[in-house]
């Protein structure tokens, strides 16, 4: 005698593949989302090849900021507390055509303080950043 | 003996889902020449790039790397040299890590603008907010 299996019981036909196809999909979603995370991001910079200046040529407001080795940030030859840069940067940079920012540094500065310059020139609205390499003496 | 009319799916359906998974494990690697563990520099700031590039890694302990392979700094002007004669206005990402002295970063930048790059930009990695 066959047993009756009540109808709620029964497997359906055909495979319910809709949880599959949910985990897939939010898998895909998951990898568009965490795509852009995985790349590194960076920031554009230059090198300022050498020019003879003409006479007369009028100059534009200059940012120029040099980095000692006993970590002291110098703004255009004066000696200034990394806490006023923030906003000392975006009050010169808003006077200045070319918007440009020259950073140099002594030799044992580490890369990641010149980033944070960049980083924070970038912020204060700078358009061009330049790093000013030193000529061995 | 009586067989399945259906077409059994589930394998094909695993097999895609196996592919999805490995693709996102190994998309990162392919599309990017930043396998080299490097730890860039953290910022606000940033620009993505969405580009084939050249780029040279400048690891903690100063190995050189062009393109995840090591390299010599004396070898890197005509290696660059070399990929930039294709393109000169392809991009050099320079992947240094945060601990390296800047000058040495900056030396990479001259022997890249010495063969000939035109763009040139530092790695980092933005800090989420």
């Amino acid at each position: 005698m066959r047993r009756r299996i009540p109808h709620k019981l029964q497997r359906p036909e055909g495979l319910i593949l809709t949880s599959l196809v949910d985990i897939a999909l939010s898998l895909v979603i998951g990898f568009i989302v965490a795509l852009p995370m995985f790349f590194e991001t960076g920031i554009f910079v230059s090198q300022p090849s050498v020019a003879k200046a003409k006479p007369g040529q009028e100059s534009d407001i200059k940012v120029n900021i040099h980095l000692t080795n006993d970590g002291k940030i110098f703004l255009n030859e004066k000696p200034i507390p990394a806490t006023v840069l923030p906003d000392l940067l975006p009050r010169l940079l808003a006077r200045s055509v070319t918007r440009r920012v020259i950073i140099s540094s002594e030799d044992r500065v580490r890369y990641n303080d010149v980033v944070q310059i960049l980083d924070m020139a970038k912020q204060a609205g700078a358009a061009d950043l330049c790093l000013l390499r030193i000529g061995k003496k | 003996m009586t067989q399945n009319a259906n077409i059994d799916i589930l394998p094909m359906a695993c097999v895609g889902l196996l592919l999805v998974v490995m693709m996102i494990m190994t998309a990162p690697m392919v599309m990017t020449h930043s396998n080299t563990p490097v730890e860039v520099p953290k910022t606000h700031t940033a620009e993505r790039k969405t580009e084939e590039d050249i780029v040279v890694t400048l690891t903690v302990d100063n190995k050189l790397y062009l393109n995840d392979q090591p390299i010599n700094k004396s070898d890197l002007e005509d290696q660059l040299d070399q990929l930039l004669t294709k393109d000169q206005y392809c991009l050099v990402v320079v992947r240094a890590d945060k601990d390296v002295l800047h000058k040495d970063v900056l030396d990479i930048i001259a022997i890249a603008k010495r063969a000939g790059a035109a763009r040139i930009a530092c790695a980092t990695k933005k800090i989420r907010e």
